[in-house]
Protein backbone atom coordinates (compact mmCIF):
# COMPACT_ATOMS: atom_id res chain seq x y z
CA UNK A 1 0.00 0.00 0.00
CA UNK A 2 1.75 3.31 -0.97
CA UNK A 3 1.87 4.91 2.12
CA UNK A 4 0.01 8.84 2.42
CA UNK A 5 0.59 12.53 2.60
CA UNK A 6 -1.03 13.74 5.79
CA UNK A 7 -2.01 17.20 6.55
CA UNK A 8 -3.00 18.46 10.21
CA UNK A 9 -6.48 20.55 9.65
CA UNK A 10 -6.11 23.23 11.80
CA UNK A 11 -9.24 25.34 12.31
CA UNK A 12 -11.15 27.94 14.42
CA UNK A 13 -14.62 28.59 15.05
CA UNK A 14 -15.70 25.97 12.46
CA UNK A 15 -13.59 27.18 9.59
CA UNK A 16 -10.46 25.31 8.66
CA UNK A 17 -6.96 27.81 8.26
CA UNK A 18 -5.48 29.34 5.39
CA UNK A 19 -2.08 27.26 6.61
CA UNK A 20 -3.94 24.08 6.17
CA UNK A 21 -5.28 24.88 2.35
CA UNK A 22 -1.70 25.86 1.78
CA UNK A 23 -0.15 22.54 3.10
CA UNK A 24 -3.08 20.73 1.51
CA UNK A 25 -2.20 22.33 -1.92
CA UNK A 26 1.58 22.04 -1.74
CA UNK A 27 0.70 18.05 -0.82
CA UNK A 28 -1.21 17.90 -3.70
CA UNK A 29 2.07 18.93 -5.89
CA UNK A 30 4.32 16.47 -3.89
CA UNK A 31 1.72 13.67 -4.62
CA UNK A 32 1.90 14.12 -8.50
CA UNK A 33 5.33 13.55 -8.46
CA UNK A 34 5.02 10.43 -5.69
CA UNK A 35 1.58 9.02 -6.69
CA UNK A 36 0.82 9.00 -3.42
CA UNK A 37 -2.89 10.21 -1.61
CA UNK A 38 -2.83 13.03 -0.18
CA UNK A 39 -5.10 12.93 3.83
CA UNK A 40 -6.43 15.90 5.31
CA UNK A 41 -6.62 14.94 9.67
CA UNK A 42 -9.51 16.71 10.83
CA UNK A 43 -10.03 16.51 14.77
CA UNK A 44 -12.34 18.16 17.08
CA UNK A 45 -15.79 18.23 17.49
CA UNK A 46 -18.93 20.27 15.16
CA UNK A 47 -16.87 19.59 11.95
CA UNK A 48 -19.29 19.95 9.25
CA UNK A 49 -19.04 23.43 7.42
CA UNK A 50 -14.61 22.45 7.73
CA UNK A 51 -15.15 19.06 6.40
CA UNK A 52 -17.02 20.02 3.59
CA UNK A 53 -14.75 23.01 2.79
CA UNK A 54 -11.67 20.35 2.63
CA UNK A 55 -13.65 18.08 -0.10
CA UNK A 56 -11.75 19.75 -3.14
CA UNK A 57 -8.15 19.53 -1.25
CA UNK A 58 -7.41 15.62 -0.64
CA UNK A 59 -8.06 12.47 -1.53
CA UNK A 60 -9.04 11.50 2.27
CA UNK A 61 -10.53 12.85 4.95
CA UNK A 62 -9.97 11.00 8.65
CA UNK A 63 -11.92 12.62 10.52
CA UNK A 64 -11.67 12.33 14.31
CA UNK A 65 -14.63 13.91 16.48
CA UNK A 66 -14.93 13.77 19.99
CA UNK A 67 -15.70 16.62 22.09
CA UNK A 68 -12.26 15.79 24.33
CA UNK A 69 -10.89 17.24 20.82
CA UNK A 70 -12.67 20.60 21.37
CA UNK A 71 -10.71 22.75 22.08
CA UNK A 72 -7.14 21.35 21.20
CA UNK A 73 -4.79 20.34 24.00
CA UNK A 74 -1.94 18.30 23.28
CA UNK A 75 -2.90 15.43 25.28
CA UNK A 76 -6.19 14.73 23.48
CA UNK A 77 -4.84 15.06 20.24
CA UNK A 78 -2.01 13.08 20.67
CA UNK A 79 -3.83 10.51 22.21
CA UNK A 80 -6.11 10.53 19.47
CA UNK A 81 -3.63 10.45 16.63
CA UNK A 82 -1.57 7.87 17.84
CA UNK A 83 -2.76 5.25 17.53
CA UNK A 84 -4.00 6.12 13.51
CA UNK A 85 -0.47 7.18 12.71
CA UNK A 86 1.06 3.83 13.73
CA UNK A 87 -1.63 2.01 12.22
CA UNK A 88 -1.24 3.82 8.59
CA UNK A 89 2.48 4.74 8.82
CA UNK A 90 1.79 7.97 7.15
CA UNK A 91 5.08 8.82 4.39
CA UNK A 92 5.15 12.19 5.74
CA UNK A 93 3.01 14.36 8.09
CA UNK A 94 3.05 18.40 8.09
CA UNK A 95 1.60 20.66 10.17
CA UNK A 96 1.61 24.67 10.44
CA UNK A 97 4.23 26.30 12.49
CA UNK A 98 1.69 27.77 14.31
CA UNK A 99 0.59 27.73 18.04
CA UNK A 100 -0.93 23.82 17.28
CA UNK A 101 1.59 22.56 15.30
CA UNK A 102 4.78 23.25 17.28
CA UNK A 103 3.25 22.08 20.52
CA UNK A 104 1.65 18.79 18.82
CA UNK A 105 4.46 17.52 17.34
CA UNK A 106 7.62 17.83 19.36
CA UNK A 107 5.41 15.23 21.10
CA UNK A 108 4.54 12.78 18.55
CA UNK A 109 7.60 12.77 16.76
CA UNK A 110 9.38 11.86 20.10
CA UNK A 111 6.84 9.19 20.69
CA UNK A 112 7.14 7.29 17.29
CA UNK A 113 11.28 8.46 17.62
CA UNK A 114 10.99 9.90 14.08
CA UNK A 115 12.27 12.87 12.12
CA UNK A 116 10.72 16.20 12.63
CA UNK A 117 11.88 19.65 11.32
CA UNK A 118 10.06 22.82 13.02
CA UNK A 119 9.63 26.03 10.92
CA UNK A 120 10.36 25.17 7.49
CA UNK A 121 10.10 28.14 4.74
CA UNK A 122 11.04 25.67 1.88
CA UNK A 123 10.06 21.85 1.05
CA UNK A 124 10.03 19.39 -1.88
CA UNK A 125 9.79 15.65 -2.30
CA UNK A 126 11.98 13.10 -5.05
CA UNK A 127 9.99 10.29 -6.37
CA UNK A 128 10.37 7.75 -3.63
CA UNK A 129 8.97 10.55 -1.67
CA UNK A 130 11.74 11.48 0.45
CA UNK A 131 11.46 14.60 1.94
CA UNK A 132 13.49 17.66 2.03
CA UNK A 133 13.71 21.39 3.56
CA UNK A 134 14.69 24.05 4.25
CA UNK A 135 14.94 26.43 7.00
CA UNK A 136 15.89 29.16 9.00
CA UNK A 137 18.89 28.96 11.64
CA UNK A 138 20.18 31.72 14.31
CA UNK A 139 16.77 33.31 13.41
CA UNK A 140 17.50 33.48 9.75
CA UNK A 141 21.23 34.66 9.38
CA UNK A 142 21.73 31.45 8.09
CA UNK A 143 19.57 28.52 6.39
CA UNK A 144 19.86 24.74 6.57
CA UNK A 145 19.11 22.20 3.76
CA UNK A 146 17.81 18.94 5.19
CA UNK A 147 17.37 15.30 4.28
CA UNK A 148 15.11 13.12 6.30
CA UNK A 149 16.82 9.71 7.65
CA UNK A 150 14.22 5.91 6.73
CA UNK A 151 11.88 6.45 9.32
CA UNK A 152 8.34 7.34 8.72
CA UNK A 153 6.12 9.74 9.01
CA UNK A 154 8.65 12.60 8.10
CA UNK A 155 7.37 15.05 9.84
CA UNK A 156 7.59 18.75 9.31
CA UNK A 157 6.01 22.35 10.74
CA UNK A 158 5.84 24.77 8.00
CA UNK A 159 5.28 28.47 7.95
CA UNK A 160 2.56 30.21 6.25
CA UNK A 161 2.75 31.79 3.02
CA UNK A 162 4.98 28.72 2.40
CA UNK A 163 2.66 27.62 -0.41
CA UNK A 164 0.14 29.13 -2.54
CA UNK A 165 -3.46 28.48 -2.22
CA UNK A 166 -4.56 26.45 -5.59
CA UNK A 167 -7.51 27.69 -7.48
CA UNK A 168 -8.43 24.60 -8.67
CA UNK A 169 -7.30 21.73 -6.31
CA UNK A 170 -9.10 19.31 -8.14
CA UNK A 171 -9.89 16.29 -5.63
CA UNK A 172 -12.60 15.17 -4.18
CA UNK A 173 -11.94 13.14 -0.82
CA UNK A 174 -13.56 10.79 0.61
CA UNK A 175 -14.58 11.49 4.18
CA UNK A 176 -13.63 8.49 6.62
CA UNK A 177 -14.89 8.74 10.10
CA UNK A 178 -12.21 7.26 12.52
CA UNK A 179 -14.41 5.84 16.04
CA UNK A 180 -12.32 8.18 18.17
CA UNK A 181 -12.75 7.04 22.10
CA UNK A 182 -10.61 9.05 24.70
CA UNK A 183 -10.71 8.23 28.32
CA UNK A 184 -11.48 11.91 30.32
CA UNK A 185 -9.59 10.89 33.21
CA UNK A 186 -6.28 10.55 30.86
CA UNK A 187 -6.23 13.92 30.02
CA UNK A 188 -4.56 16.57 31.76
CA UNK A 189 -4.64 19.69 30.89
CA UNK A 190 -7.71 21.88 30.84
CA UNK A 191 -8.28 25.01 28.98
CA UNK A 192 -10.77 26.79 30.94
CA UNK A 193 -10.94 29.60 28.89
CA UNK A 194 -10.16 31.57 25.86
CA UNK A 195 -9.33 35.17 25.83
CA UNK A 196 -9.70 36.44 22.30
CA UNK A 197 -7.85 39.15 21.08
CA UNK A 198 -9.67 42.49 20.34
CA UNK A 199 -11.19 43.03 16.90
CA UNK A 200 -11.23 40.62 13.93
CA UNK A 201 -7.99 40.80 12.61
CA UNK A 202 -5.88 37.56 11.91
CA UNK A 203 -2.29 37.26 13.67
CA UNK A 204 0.70 38.76 12.11
CA UNK A 205 1.92 35.21 11.04
CA UNK A 206 -1.32 34.50 9.00
CA UNK A 207 -1.91 37.75 8.02
CA UNK A 208 -1.22 38.14 4.20
CA UNK A 209 -0.38 41.69 4.71
CA UNK A 210 1.40 43.46 7.61
CA UNK A 211 1.84 47.34 8.33
CA UNK A 212 3.47 48.05 11.14
CA UNK A 213 5.39 50.84 13.25
CA UNK A 214 8.56 51.64 15.07
CA UNK A 215 9.55 54.25 17.50
CA UNK A 216 9.22 56.90 15.12
CA UNK A 217 5.33 56.87 15.39
CA UNK A 218 6.12 58.60 18.80
CA UNK A 219 3.32 57.63 20.81
CA UNK A 220 0.34 54.56 21.32
CA UNK A 221 -1.75 57.04 20.03
CA UNK A 222 -0.57 57.72 17.00
CA UNK A 223 -1.42 54.02 16.02
CA UNK A 224 -4.70 54.83 14.60
CA UNK A 225 -2.68 55.68 11.74
CA UNK A 226 -1.62 52.43 11.10
CA UNK A 227 -4.72 50.87 12.31
CA UNK A 228 -6.39 52.84 9.27
CA UNK A 229 -4.00 52.09 6.63
CA UNK A 230 -4.41 48.17 7.66
CA UNK A 231 -8.45 48.42 7.71
CA UNK A 232 -7.91 49.31 3.91
CA UNK A 233 -5.11 47.02 3.27
CA UNK A 234 -7.13 44.13 5.43
CA UNK A 235 -3.88 43.82 6.87
CA UNK A 236 -2.93 43.07 10.22
CA UNK A 237 -0.82 45.18 12.40
CA UNK A 238 3.16 44.28 13.50
CA UNK A 239 5.49 46.39 15.80
CA UNK A 240 9.55 46.41 16.48
CA UNK A 241 10.78 45.07 20.59
CA UNK A 242 10.95 49.03 21.31
CA UNK A 243 7.92 49.53 21.01
CA UNK A 244 6.66 46.66 23.06
CA UNK A 245 9.00 47.55 25.82
CA UNK A 246 7.37 51.01 25.62
CA UNK A 247 4.38 49.55 26.48
CA UNK A 248 2.84 50.88 23.38
CA UNK A 249 1.72 47.43 21.86
CA UNK A 250 0.62 44.19 22.99
CA UNK A 251 3.40 41.51 22.96
CA UNK A 252 1.65 39.43 20.46
CA UNK A 253 2.17 41.94 17.81
CA UNK A 254 5.74 42.26 18.13
CA UNK A 255 8.04 40.89 15.15
CA UNK A 256 11.50 40.13 15.31
CA UNK A 257 13.82 37.94 17.06
CA UNK A 258 11.83 37.46 20.72
CA UNK A 259 9.05 37.83 18.99
CA UNK A 260 7.28 36.45 15.73
CA UNK A 261 8.66 35.86 12.50
CA UNK A 262 6.49 36.86 9.95
CA UNK A 263 6.44 35.42 5.92
CA UNK A 264 3.95 37.88 4.84
CA UNK A 265 3.04 38.58 1.20
CA UNK A 266 3.44 42.23 2.11
CA UNK A 267 5.24 43.69 4.54
CA UNK A 268 4.98 47.71 5.07
CA UNK A 269 7.49 49.20 7.74
CA UNK A 270 7.12 53.12 9.08
CA UNK A 271 9.50 54.29 11.24
CA UNK A 272 11.90 51.52 11.70
CA UNK A 273 15.52 51.42 11.50
CA UNK A 274 15.87 47.87 11.12
CA UNK A 275 17.89 46.74 14.47
CA UNK A 276 19.37 43.32 13.73
CA UNK A 277 16.46 41.32 15.99
CA UNK A 278 13.32 43.17 13.78
CA UNK A 279 15.07 42.45 10.31
CA UNK A 280 15.47 38.70 11.33
CA UNK A 281 11.89 38.69 11.44
CA UNK A 282 10.69 39.66 8.62
CA UNK A 283 13.55 37.85 6.31
CA UNK A 284 10.99 35.61 4.45
CA UNK A 285 8.42 38.30 3.54
CA UNK A 286 8.00 38.19 0.14
CA UNK A 287 7.50 41.95 -0.53
CA UNK A 288 8.71 44.60 1.81
CA UNK A 289 8.14 48.17 1.60
CA UNK A 290 10.35 51.03 4.11
CA UNK A 291 9.49 54.18 4.97
CA UNK A 292 11.91 56.57 7.49
CA UNK A 293 13.10 59.68 7.33
CA UNK A 294 16.75 58.40 8.10
CA UNK A 295 17.96 58.13 4.80
CA UNK A 296 20.47 55.31 6.38
CA UNK A 297 18.34 53.54 8.35
CA UNK A 298 19.09 49.82 8.00
CA UNK A 299 15.69 48.76 6.94
CA UNK A 300 16.27 50.22 3.36
CA UNK A 301 19.07 47.51 3.12
CA UNK A 302 16.27 44.62 2.83
CA UNK A 303 13.41 46.32 1.83
CA UNK A 304 12.14 46.32 -2.04
CA UNK A 305 10.98 49.76 -1.95
CA UNK A 306 11.95 52.71 -0.04
CA UNK A 307 10.79 56.19 0.78
CA UNK A 308 12.74 58.68 2.89
CA UNK A 309 9.85 60.75 4.58
CA UNK A 310 7.66 61.46 7.45
CA UNK A 311 5.46 58.86 7.93
CA UNK A 312 2.83 61.42 9.32
CA UNK A 313 2.43 62.34 5.77
CA UNK A 314 3.24 59.75 3.84
CA UNK A 315 1.03 56.73 5.66
CA UNK A 316 -2.24 58.98 5.82
CA UNK A 317 -2.12 60.12 2.01
CA UNK A 318 -1.24 56.37 1.12
CA UNK A 319 -4.53 55.50 3.17
CA UNK A 320 -6.67 58.03 1.07
CA UNK A 321 -4.67 56.80 -2.17
CA UNK A 322 -5.43 52.89 -1.38
CA UNK A 323 -9.16 53.68 -0.71
CA UNK A 324 -9.43 55.65 -3.99
CA UNK A 325 -7.15 52.84 -6.40
CA UNK A 326 -9.04 49.68 -4.48
CA UNK A 327 -12.19 51.15 -4.99
CA UNK A 328 -11.89 51.40 -8.30
CA UNK B 1 8.86 23.18 45.16
CA UNK B 2 11.38 21.25 43.80
CA UNK B 3 12.28 22.95 40.20
CA UNK B 4 14.55 22.14 37.50
CA UNK B 5 15.06 24.74 34.73
CA UNK B 6 16.75 23.68 31.37
CA UNK B 7 19.66 26.55 30.04
CA UNK B 8 21.63 27.15 27.07
CA UNK B 9 24.34 29.54 26.21
CA UNK B 10 23.89 30.69 22.06
CA UNK B 11 25.22 33.16 20.22
CA UNK B 12 23.81 36.50 20.58
CA UNK B 13 22.19 37.96 18.03
CA UNK B 14 24.73 40.11 16.84
CA UNK B 15 27.67 37.34 16.52
CA UNK B 16 28.48 36.49 13.03
CA UNK B 17 27.54 33.28 11.30
CA UNK B 18 30.00 31.90 8.96
CA UNK B 19 29.40 29.11 6.52
CA UNK B 20 32.60 27.50 6.56
CA UNK B 21 32.26 24.47 4.70
CA UNK B 22 28.41 22.65 3.78
CA UNK B 23 27.75 20.94 7.12
CA UNK B 24 29.58 23.24 8.75
CA UNK B 25 29.27 26.89 10.64
CA UNK B 26 31.99 29.15 11.97
CA UNK B 27 30.19 31.34 15.03
CA UNK B 28 31.11 33.78 16.14
CA UNK B 29 32.81 33.52 20.10
CA UNK B 30 29.79 35.95 21.15
CA UNK B 31 27.84 34.24 23.66
CA UNK B 32 24.55 34.91 25.95
CA UNK B 33 22.52 33.20 28.36
CA UNK B 34 19.31 32.59 26.15
CA UNK B 35 16.65 35.35 26.41
CA UNK B 36 13.72 32.48 27.04
CA UNK B 37 16.01 30.85 29.45
CA UNK B 38 16.18 33.85 31.67
CA UNK B 39 12.69 34.04 31.75
CA UNK B 40 12.51 30.70 33.06
CA UNK B 41 14.86 31.08 35.32
CA UNK B 42 13.29 34.23 36.62
CA UNK B 43 9.82 32.24 37.19
CA UNK B 44 11.20 29.22 39.05
CA UNK B 45 12.97 31.56 41.28
CA UNK B 46 9.65 33.60 42.22
CA UNK B 47 8.01 30.72 43.15
CA UNK B 48 10.76 29.29 45.42
CA UNK B 49 10.70 32.83 46.69
CA UNK B 50 6.90 32.44 47.31
CA UNK B 51 6.75 28.37 48.38
CA UNK B 52 10.28 27.72 49.33
CA UNK B 53 12.34 24.76 48.34
CA UNK B 54 14.83 24.32 45.33
CA UNK B 55 15.96 25.42 42.17
CA UNK B 56 18.28 23.49 39.97
CA UNK B 57 20.08 24.94 36.48
CA UNK B 58 20.76 22.53 34.15
CA UNK B 59 22.31 22.25 30.84
CA UNK B 60 23.64 19.88 27.83
CA UNK B 61 26.27 21.01 26.87
CA UNK B 62 30.60 20.03 27.11
CA UNK B 63 32.14 23.40 26.58
CA UNK B 64 30.25 26.15 27.92
CA UNK B 65 28.72 26.61 31.75
CA UNK B 66 28.22 30.26 31.31
CA UNK B 67 24.40 29.95 31.51
CA UNK B 68 24.55 27.56 34.70
CA UNK B 69 26.58 30.05 36.20
CA UNK B 70 24.15 32.94 35.41
CA UNK B 71 21.45 30.85 37.11
CA UNK B 72 23.25 30.73 40.35
CA UNK B 73 23.90 34.37 39.96
CA UNK B 74 20.18 35.16 39.88
CA UNK B 75 19.65 32.62 42.48
CA UNK B 76 19.77 29.26 41.62
CA UNK B 77 20.65 26.70 44.29
CA UNK B 78 22.77 23.91 42.26
CA UNK B 79 23.92 23.54 38.97
CA UNK B 80 24.27 20.73 36.67
CA UNK B 81 26.19 20.20 33.29
CA UNK B 82 25.46 17.04 31.78
CA UNK B 83 28.84 17.30 29.62
CA UNK B 84 30.16 14.49 27.20
CA UNK B 85 32.41 14.89 23.93
CA UNK B 86 29.85 11.36 23.17
CA UNK B 87 26.74 14.10 22.69
CA UNK B 88 28.36 16.19 20.07
CA UNK B 89 25.99 16.70 16.75
CA UNK B 90 22.94 15.55 19.12
CA UNK B 91 19.42 16.59 17.79
CA UNK B 92 17.43 18.13 20.07
CA UNK B 93 16.00 14.89 20.63
CA UNK B 94 18.85 12.82 21.60
CA UNK B 95 19.62 15.88 24.25
CA UNK B 96 15.75 15.74 25.09
CA UNK B 97 16.58 11.96 25.89
CA UNK B 98 19.60 12.63 27.98
CA UNK B 99 17.83 15.30 29.70
CA UNK B 100 15.09 12.08 30.79
CA UNK B 101 17.88 9.89 31.71
CA UNK B 102 19.10 12.13 34.38
CA UNK B 103 15.78 13.49 35.68
CA UNK B 104 13.25 9.93 35.22
CA UNK B 105 14.02 9.25 38.53
CA UNK B 106 14.72 12.69 40.38
CA UNK B 107 11.98 14.34 42.34
CA UNK B 108 10.51 17.13 40.73
CA UNK B 109 7.82 19.48 40.88
CA UNK B 110 7.94 21.14 37.61
CA UNK B 111 10.45 21.43 34.98
CA UNK B 112 10.70 25.45 33.31
CA UNK B 113 12.29 26.29 29.99
CA UNK B 114 12.86 28.84 27.47
CA UNK B 115 10.17 28.90 24.25
CA UNK B 116 13.41 27.90 21.98
CA UNK B 117 16.83 28.12 22.14
CA UNK B 118 18.24 31.29 19.84
CA UNK B 119 20.48 28.99 17.86
CA UNK B 120 18.42 26.34 15.54
CA UNK B 121 15.12 28.12 17.25
CA UNK B 122 13.76 24.28 17.13
CA UNK B 123 11.40 24.49 20.67
CA UNK B 124 11.94 20.86 20.85
CA UNK B 125 13.59 19.92 23.65
CA UNK B 126 11.29 20.83 26.47
CA UNK B 127 7.94 19.39 24.74
CA UNK B 128 9.96 16.21 24.03
CA UNK B 129 11.33 15.91 27.56
CA UNK B 130 8.02 16.24 29.17
CA UNK B 131 7.08 13.38 26.25
CA UNK B 132 9.81 11.28 27.47
CA UNK B 133 8.87 11.77 30.81
CA UNK B 134 5.21 11.21 30.33
CA UNK B 135 4.22 14.38 31.85
CA UNK B 136 2.38 17.09 30.27
CA UNK B 137 3.08 20.18 29.18
CA UNK B 138 2.27 23.65 28.13
CA UNK B 139 4.13 25.70 25.11
CA UNK B 140 5.11 29.55 25.66
CA UNK B 141 3.38 30.61 28.55
CA UNK B 142 2.69 34.03 29.21
CA UNK B 143 1.25 33.69 32.58
CA UNK B 144 1.95 30.98 35.62
CA UNK B 145 -0.02 30.35 39.28
CA UNK B 146 1.13 27.76 41.19
CA UNK B 147 -0.98 26.10 43.92
CA UNK B 148 1.08 23.75 45.52
CA UNK B 149 -1.97 22.44 47.83
CA UNK B 150 -3.77 21.34 45.15
CA UNK B 151 -0.53 20.20 43.03
CA UNK B 152 -1.96 22.20 40.33
CA UNK B 153 -0.74 25.26 37.75
CA UNK B 154 -2.59 27.66 35.99
CA UNK B 155 -1.11 28.58 32.95
CA UNK B 156 -1.89 31.20 30.44
CA UNK B 157 -0.43 30.06 26.62
CA UNK B 158 -0.35 32.76 23.47
CA UNK B 159 -2.25 31.09 20.51
CA UNK B 160 -3.23 33.06 17.68
CA UNK B 161 -6.46 34.35 17.87
CA UNK B 162 -5.90 35.32 21.94
CA UNK B 163 -4.80 33.40 25.62
CA UNK B 164 -5.17 30.59 25.96
CA UNK B 165 -6.46 30.01 29.66
CA UNK B 166 -5.69 26.13 31.38
CA UNK B 167 -5.16 24.27 34.08
CA UNK B 168 -2.30 21.75 34.24
CA UNK B 169 -1.48 19.19 36.96
CA UNK B 170 1.94 18.96 38.47
CA UNK B 171 4.61 17.66 37.65
CA UNK B 172 4.40 19.20 34.51
CA UNK B 173 7.32 21.11 31.84
CA UNK B 174 6.20 24.69 30.82
CA UNK B 175 8.27 26.30 28.12
CA UNK B 176 8.56 30.34 28.66
CA UNK B 177 7.60 33.02 26.37
CA UNK B 178 8.29 36.56 26.41
CA UNK B 179 5.75 38.70 28.71
CA UNK B 180 5.67 36.15 31.28
CA UNK B 181 7.78 38.50 33.54
CA UNK B 182 11.26 40.63 33.33
CA UNK B 183 14.43 38.50 34.54
CA UNK B 184 16.02 40.03 37.22
CA UNK B 185 19.99 41.72 37.08
CA UNK B 186 22.44 39.42 39.72
CA UNK B 187 24.02 41.60 41.67
CA UNK B 188 28.13 42.23 41.15
CA UNK B 189 28.33 40.43 44.11
CA UNK B 190 26.35 37.18 43.07
CA UNK B 191 27.88 37.25 39.69
CA UNK B 192 32.06 36.63 41.33
CA UNK B 193 29.80 34.08 43.76
CA UNK B 194 28.59 32.01 40.72
CA UNK B 195 32.39 32.23 38.96
CA UNK B 196 33.48 29.94 42.05
CA UNK B 197 30.30 28.03 42.50
CA UNK B 198 30.72 24.04 42.42
CA UNK B 199 29.23 22.83 39.29
CA UNK B 200 28.14 18.72 39.07
CA UNK B 201 29.07 17.53 36.41
CA UNK B 202 27.53 14.50 34.82
CA UNK B 203 28.82 12.06 31.91
CA UNK B 204 26.24 10.17 29.45
CA UNK B 205 27.78 6.72 30.12
CA UNK B 206 26.49 7.03 33.59
CA UNK B 207 23.24 7.79 32.05
CA UNK B 208 23.22 4.43 30.88
CA UNK B 209 23.00 6.20 27.39
CA UNK B 210 23.32 3.86 24.29
CA UNK B 211 26.11 5.66 21.94
CA UNK B 212 23.45 5.14 18.99
CA UNK B 213 21.13 7.46 20.87
CA UNK B 214 22.76 10.60 21.23
CA UNK B 215 25.23 12.43 18.81
CA UNK B 216 24.83 12.19 15.28
CA UNK B 217 24.31 8.98 14.35
CA UNK B 218 21.08 8.96 16.04
CA UNK B 219 20.03 11.88 13.51
CA UNK B 220 16.60 11.44 11.81
CA UNK B 221 16.93 14.33 9.73
CA UNK B 222 19.86 15.06 8.51
CA UNK B 223 21.90 18.88 7.27
CA UNK B 224 23.05 18.40 3.53
CA UNK B 225 23.88 21.75 3.54
CA UNK B 226 24.04 25.20 4.90
CA UNK B 227 23.33 28.28 3.20
CA UNK B 228 23.25 32.10 3.00
CA UNK B 229 19.78 33.71 3.74
CA UNK B 230 18.18 34.38 0.17
CA UNK B 231 19.45 37.25 -1.49
CA UNK B 232 16.63 39.85 -1.48
CA UNK B 233 17.17 42.28 -5.06
CA UNK B 234 18.38 45.83 -4.46
CA UNK B 235 16.01 47.86 -2.66
CA UNK B 236 14.22 50.68 -4.97
CA UNK B 237 14.57 53.79 -3.24
CA UNK B 238 11.25 55.94 -4.71
CA UNK B 239 12.82 59.65 -5.08
CA UNK B 240 9.98 61.81 -6.35
CA UNK B 241 8.45 64.24 -3.99
CA UNK B 242 5.54 64.01 -1.53
CA UNK B 243 2.43 63.19 -2.49
CA UNK B 244 4.19 61.94 -5.92
CA UNK B 245 5.87 59.06 -3.97
CA UNK B 246 2.74 57.70 -2.53
CA UNK B 247 0.98 57.47 -5.89
CA UNK B 248 4.01 55.66 -7.48
CA UNK B 249 4.52 53.40 -4.61
CA UNK B 250 0.77 52.20 -4.60
CA UNK B 251 1.35 51.71 -8.74
CA UNK B 252 4.53 49.85 -8.15
CA UNK B 253 2.82 47.34 -5.83
CA UNK B 254 -0.21 46.88 -7.87
CA UNK B 255 2.02 46.75 -11.06
CA UNK B 256 4.99 45.86 -10.33
CA UNK B 257 5.04 43.83 -7.15
CA UNK B 258 1.29 42.64 -8.03
CA UNK B 259 0.87 42.46 -4.25
CA UNK B 260 -2.31 44.33 -4.30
Amino acid sequence: MAKEIWVLAEHQEGKVKGITFELLSGSIEFSKQTGQKVAAILLGSGLEEATKSLIPFADKIYLLENPLLSPYTSDAYESALLPLLKEHEPSIFLGGATSTGKDLFPRLAMHLETGYAPDCTELSVNEEGRLTIKRPLFGGKVFAEMVFSEARPQMATVRNHTFLIRENPGRSAEVLPIPTRLDPSSLKKRVIHLEKSPGARLDITEADIVVAAGRGIKGPENFKLIEDLAEVLNASVGTTRAVVDEGWRDLKDQIGKSGKNISARLYMAFGISGAIHHILGIGTCKTIVAVDTDPNALIFNYADYGIVGDLFKIVPALTEELKRVLAS
Amino acid sequence: MDIFVLVKQVPDPEATIRIKTDTELEIENKYFTNFFDEIAIEAALRLKEKFGGKVTVLTVDHRRVDALRRGISMGADEAVQIADPALEGSDPFAIARILTAYLKDKPFDLILAGRQAMDDDSGIVGIALAEALNIPHVHSIIGLEVDPSKKEAKVIREVENGKEHLTCPLPALFTCQKGLNTPRIPLVMNVMKAMKAQIKKVDSASLGMEPNKVGSSSLQVKVLRYLPPPKRPPVKMIKEDYPENVKILVRLLREEAKVL
